[in-house]
């Protein structure tokens, strides 16, 4: 039990269906829905969506870093055949306003810049032609005069800036765009009695998401009655995607967001305003319907989703016992050049700061600075994959300085199982796991003892092999006050972040689903499935899905912080309680008996203990469609057999108004434990595996093959983030890693062979069937597991990482920095 | 007015006559001049892969070919391979070992794969590894996709036996 | 990412493309395999008037051997080469150093002359190129002539080759029974171009190392071999301390660059680490 947190306390499980139930398709490997389509080419993503008289549009890119724009000359753009129009951003500006903002207050950003460039790759012009050869052509006649400002590249050196160095003066004289300390629980008398203190400097620089697909939308504006279609591969449209018409300047009704399925996002098309806001824009100044899909070095340079870009000074508190009890973070976060989603960033990693562990306070003084550099948005774990490297180096560094061993320091520190629901001192929630279960696992599955005996063996062989541990929190269905609880006035609503569902069976007994959120590679449509096929014990081949855009659409808030799945559980639950209902009420008439005496089994409704007195769904449903008048006259029993319903957060609570409690904001907590064995070439400093394990913990799992998809996955990214990836800004703010030759991402020859899934399941108390969210996966883990093993194969040299990513150039000058004399 | 040329490319067994720009390039010529969309574009400079088709039997980058250099030639592209009721063994092996997230990569992994079984129709892993290694995919991690081509190989063996 | 407009013809045999450059000289560019070009003209980072397409010249296609001499036919595809037993067997450390270069599908089109003429500093065809002594063949439309490797690459992304020339066909003397060779290169992934390349090839006669080549790639813009650290070798009995001392000297001996993903000190660190990498495995492979 946390000692520290006296606050409301916490509400009552909403859980309808109970974790251990015995179950027909939740739990099964079952191949998914989508793929039929998406294995015979075809799926429609953005570029294959076509409009009759479609134009295309492509932008011109700063390539300065910080400047005044002075002029742009498009005659000779404008002039040549096939463009249509060439546009500045003063154009765009004359009836579209700024881009959605998430801060409080806010940052300006508009779809093409207005007056001053902020990045380099930001749009300062745009060109619509009839087609995108055509426009790319028009890019290159047009003539842009700078007048250069000081840039803003080290994050250090923004924060101390001031006149033409700030870039948003009308904010305010600095760059810093918010700064706030936060302190939970008794922090000075910790630090003060404390028997050891931690210090290490860490660095995580900015990686991104590189979904192979970008983003892009295909507009059209119909004048007559003033009304937008934009078709984007973008989540949240009926969540937010009204802040778009205010953007347009039209009412929230003129505008009709249309879902398309993206080709991955792992949250970088959490909500794609600037690029929908321009094709809309676009569409409507030419008349005709515009497409704009961004290339390959639009997205890297000007995606808006760059990740977290962070110095953390880090301190960590130890008691007599070798106990840690107490966590200090200075963090400097370099947010770039516009802050959409304020320090939500910093708002998610507080909801699992202290890892699975006892920690009892709490000190975060987070400075968020504003740079000449592409904005941060949504990367796989939106700043919590941070935190767990920040906690997991703070533990790898107290085993190295009081000669731990690193397992067991883990295991005496974790909240034990009988501790939950356990309240961290920041206010979230744990709500269920056994932490010394998912490790004793990993230890099992790696054969920890006999790496360890080959390890030794190796050493004496002159090879530097090492295994790395990390035991990470994987925090799942956010509620969107993370977005908002550390301002001082809430910049947003206090939404409980629901998603809705539609549910309808037609006459033939089929089922339609309305998800009112969008594919990007997760499964939607086979969890919606498999969970609607258990709850009204159907075939899921009776079952089909659509997704709603937002003139049909309910709310949906849509896949983000590992909520999908939970959530669409909670909605078909309650939607799939109002079928049954009905469906019962009419069989009821039917077979002539009371609703209580009636089951659903195998496709029918029947009389529990008669077998043979039952109807079929589909002669219910036809019965309920057009046999009305054949049954009682009741004003509460209408034609028809649907659902609508929403699923609110099953467990939140709102800040305190001091904001020294955050209240329950992420509390559906998933684990994991990875143990990675790699192999040091000293002389290259380049890294291999031997051996992965990854144990995850998700509550009950619906499809374990989807899952571990998403393990293996997210693995890979954190791969990357660990070894190979970052976006690179020189002092000029010039992007060094502005192409895929450059900014370099794993391929199947730089992964492990076989990536070592384990699961777990400690089911939630409080979602259907005890579900968590598992989607952000492995990066939440990786980053830390592979410096830890590299860290333990170079412990001979007594080589430390503090910042990523390892690069083979970075790990030799280590190791050469380590030992002159042996180098 | 730019300058046409004509050429003449097979595709997925079908002849076409079409006049075009030297610039354009194969990717765009299958996807925006034949429809068929099934092609996708990741990185329009050579590195992801995603734009993997069969020209003249050999895996190769649409985005670094010019349709020009079609000309003559015979591409196969994934919409060659099957339909949902009919999948090639191919898809039904990645359908089977969860090869495929948000299926973007997808259509080039299929290409590759059928490239090196119909050289090769027993590779072991790191003949699968060398076709595929060119290709990049950010959401699986690339395991399934080796098991897929490893089970592609059994199902092709089975229809052999079979036949 | 689309490429600016040119004009483009596709010669239907060397003699049709041999006039259009003569004809066009500097204002065209070859397309071979186009893996190198096309990406440059997508990302607008070259642009071309004319693009004269030999894709088609079959005749340039060939592996043949003839008496002492490999003779590769310009227009042979990476891949061809790599899978060729004549090349597997006459110059293996082609082969070794083939499966260091790019991928499968980019090998497919690819073409050995493509890669000789585009001397991207960190490819690694040029310093095979230097290694084994190549003659690279330079045909105009007013005749031929045969250019030593070692006079046939220049600075970055230059060659002698002038622009009324084609590149068709690559001469590889046969080396002596019982050689030894070894290629190696360090890149951050497989595939990518070498931070630094390193390869060497010596024989073993008497117990002493004979014919010893040593060289680099991307570790100075006309680096190739470093005739200094061979004479050190040459007439040695091969050694772990002999190649030790060699690394260290090649270590002083170039001048690298520094880029984003290397420093001048880490190719320093490379040229060393691969140095006694590569003469090791020469001199185990020459033994056999």
């Amino acid at each position: 039990m946390s000692t520290t947190v006296k606050s409301a306390p916490i509400p009552p499980s909403r859980q309808r269906e109970k974790p251990g139930q015995p179950l027909k398709w939740i739990g099964k490997n079952m191949k998914r829905v989508e793929d039929p389509r998406l294995l015979t080419g075809q799926g429609r993503y953005i570029d294959d969506v076509d409009l009759p008289n479609m134009l295309h549009a492509a932008v011109l890119r700063s390539t300065r870093a910080h400047a005044r724009i002075k002029s742009i000359d498009v005659s000779a753009a404008a002039a040549l055949k096939g463009v249509v129009k060439v546009l500045t951003g003063a154009d765009i500006a004359r009836a579209t306003g700024p881009l959605p903002c998430f801060s409080n207050p806010t940052v300006e950003q508009r779809c093409i810049a207005v007056g001053r460039v902020r990045h380099v790759g930001e749009a300062v012009a745009v060109v619509v032609a009839e087609s995108r050869y055509v426009a790319e052509d028009a890019l290159d006649l047009i003539a842009v005069k700078y007048e250069d400002l000081p840039v803003m590249s080290d994050p250090e050196e923004a924060v101390k800036a001031t006149g033409d160095g700030v870039l948003h003066p009308e904010r305010g004289p600095t760059n810093v765009a918010m700064q706030r300390r936060f302190t939970f629980g008794p922090v000075e008398a910790d630090f003060a009695g404390a028997a050891r203190i931690v210090r290490r400097r860490l660095r995580w620089p900015r990686s991104g998401a590189q979904p192979l697909e970008t983003v892009g939308a295909v507009a059209e504006y119909e004048s007559g009655a003033g009304k937008f279609t934009v078709h984007m591969n973008s989540s949240m449209y009926n969540y937010v995607g009204w802040t778009m018409a205010l953007s347009l300047g039209v009412p929230a009704h003129k505008i009709n967001l249309v879902p398309v399925i993206a080709g991955g996002s792992f949250g970088s098309k959490l909500f794609t305003h600037k690029v929908c806001v321009l094709a809309a824009s676009l569409a409507r100044i030419c008349g005709r319907p515009v497409k704009y899909i961004e290339d390959r070095i639009d997205n890297l340079t000007s995606c808006d989703n760059h990740g977290s870009d962070r110095i953390y000074d880090t301190e960590l508190a130890l008691d007599a016992d070798n106990r840690m009890i107490g966590l200090r973070c200075k963090v400097l976060d370099d947010y770039g050049a516009y802050f959409q989603y304020g320090v939500g960033h910093h708002g998610n990693a507080l909801s699992q700061i202290v890892g699975p562990y006892r920690i009892r306070s709490v000190d975060l003084d987070v400075t968020a600075v504003l740079t000449n550099k592409c904005q941060q948005g949504a990367y796989r774990g939106f700043g919590s994959e941070v935190a767990n490297f920040v906690i997991e180096r703070m533990v790898d560094a107290a085993v190295d300085e009081l000669g731990l061993d690193p397992v067991e320091f883990r295991r005496s520190n974790f909240i034990r199982p009988n501790d939950f629901p356990y309240k961290i001192p920041t206010g979230n929630l744990y709500d269920s796991g056994n932490y010394a279960a998912v490790l004793d696992e990993a230890l099992r599955l790696l054969d920890y003892e006999g790496w360890r005996r080959k390890q030794a063996e190796y050493r004496k062989q002159g090879r530097y092999v090492g295994i790395g541990i990390a035991t990470c929190q994987e925090r799942s269905v956010f509620s969107a006050t993370e977005f908002w609880m550390l301002n001082e006035q809430a910049g947003f609503a206090l939404t409980s972040s629901p998603e809705g569902v539609s549910v309808k069976i037609d006459p033939l007994g089929k089922v339609v689903v309305s998800l009112n959120a969008p594919f990007w590679g997760n499964s939607p449509e086979t969890m919606a499935t498999m969970i609607l096929a258990e709850q009204l014990k159907i075939d899921p081949a009776d079952i089909s899905i659509a997704y709603a855009d937002t003139d049909h659409g309910l709310a949906g808030t849509g896949p983000g912080g590992s909520r999908y799945t939970v959530m669409v559980a909670g909605a078909l639950v309650g939607a799939a309680g109002i079928i049954k209902e009905k469906l019962f009420r009419v069989a009821g008439h039917m077979l002539e008996a009371s609703a209580g005496d009636l089951e659903l089994r195998d496709g029918k409704v029947g009389v529990k203990g008669a077998p043979g007195l039952e109807k079929t769904i589909a002669e219910i449903a036809m019965h309920a469609h057009f046999f009305r008048l054949s049954m009682p006259d009741d004003p509460t029993l209408t034609s028809g057999m649907d659902a609508a319903y929403t699923y609110d957060h099953p467990l939140t609570t709102l800040p305190s108004d001091d904001r020294s409690d955050l209240g329950i904001f992420y509390p559906i907590m998933g684990h994991m434990c990875h143990m990675p064995v790699v192999e040091v070439d000293v002389g290259t400093g380049q890294v291999r595996f031997l051996d992965y394990i990854a144990v995850h913990d998700c509550g009950t799992l619906v499809n374990p093959m989807t899952l571990a998809g998403h393990v293996r996955g997210g693995t890979a990214q954190g791969i990357g983030t660990a070894l190979y990836e970052q976006y690179y800004y020189d002092d000029d703010g010039q992007l060094l890693t502005a192409n895929y030759a450059d900014y370099l991402m794993p391929s199947v020859h730089e992964l492990p062979e076989n990536v070592r899934v384990g699961h777990l399941e400690t089911p939630s108390p409080y979602t259907e069937y005890g579900i968590k969210g598992g989607g952000e996966g492995g990066r939440m883990g990786a980053p830390p597991a592979i410096c830890s093993a590299i860290e333990d194969a170079l412990r001979p040299l007594g080589v430390k990482i503090d910042a990523l990513p390892i690069t083979p150039r970075r790990l030799r000058t280590l190791i050469r920095e380590a030992q002159p004399a042996a180098a | 007015m730019p300058t046409t040329q004509r050429i003449t490319v097979t595709v997925n067994g079908v002849r076409y006559e079409r006049g075009v720009e030297p610039r354009l390039l194969l990717s765009d010529f299958l996807r925006h001049e034949l429809s068929l969309t099934g092609t996708h574009v990741g990185c329009e400079h050579g590195i992801c892969g995603a734009c993997t088709v069969l020209l003249d039997g050999l895996a190769t980058r649409s985005c670094l070919c010019l349709a020009m250099q079609a000309d003559g030639a015979s591409v196969e592209t994934v919409e060659s391979l099957g339909r949902p009721d009919a999948l090639h063994p191919v898809q039904q092996a990645f359908w089977e070992k969860h090869g495929l997230q948000c299926g973007f990569c997808t259509p080039g992994m299929l290409m590759c794969a059928v490239e090196l079984l119909r050289a090769n129709p027993n590779p072991d892993r790191d003949a699968i590894v060398e076709a595929i290694g060119g290709n990049l995919c950010r959401c699986t991690g690339y395991q399934n996709i080796i098991a897929a081509v490893e089970r592609a190989a059994e199902l092709q063996h089975a229809i052999a036996e079979v036949a | 990412m689309k490429p600016a407009p040119f004009e483009y013809e596709r010669a239907a045999d060397l003699a049709s493309a041999l006039s259009a450059l003569a004809r066009y000289g500097s204002e065209a560019k070859v397309l071979a395999g186009g893996q190198s070009l096309i990406p440059m003209l997508n990302l607008r980072l070259a642009s071309v008037e004319r693009l004269i397409d030999v894709g088609r010249l079959d005749e340039l296609r060939y592996i043949r051997v003839d008496g002492d001499e490999l003779r590769i036919g310009a227009l042979t595809t990476h891949n061809a080469v790599l899978q060729s037993p004549e090349v597997a067997q006459h110059c293996p450390i082609m082969v070794e150093a083939y499966r260091l270069v790019s991928h499968h599908s980019v090998r497919n089109r690819g073409t050995i002359g493509g890669s000789l003429c585009h001397n991207d500093p960190a490819s690694e065809m040029p310093l095979v190129a230097n290694l084994v002594g190549a003659t690279l063949i330079a045909r105009s439309a007013s005749g031929e002539r045969a250019i030593a490797a070692d006079k046939f690459f220049k600075g970055n992304f230059e060659t002698a080759l002038h622009p009324n020339e084609l590149l068709v066909e690559v001469r590889v003397p046969i080396p002596p029974k019982g050689h030894g060779w070894s290629f190696r290169e360090v890149s951050q992934r497989k595939g990518d171009f070498a931070l630094v390349a390193a390869g060497a090839v010596l024989a073993l006669d008497g117990g002493v190392c004979r014919h010893v080549r040593l060289g680099f790639r991307n570790v100075g813009a006309t680096t190739f071999r470093l005739p200094a650290v061979e004479a050190r070798i040459e007439g040695q009995p091969p050694g772990a301390a002999l190649f030790a001392a060699a690394a260290e000297a090649a270590m002083t001996a170039v001048d690298p660059p520094s880029d984003l993903h290397a420093d001048e000190a880490y190719r320093r660190d490379l040229v060393k680490v691969l140095a006694e990498r590569v003469l090791a495995t020469a001199a185990a492979r020459a033994r056999q």
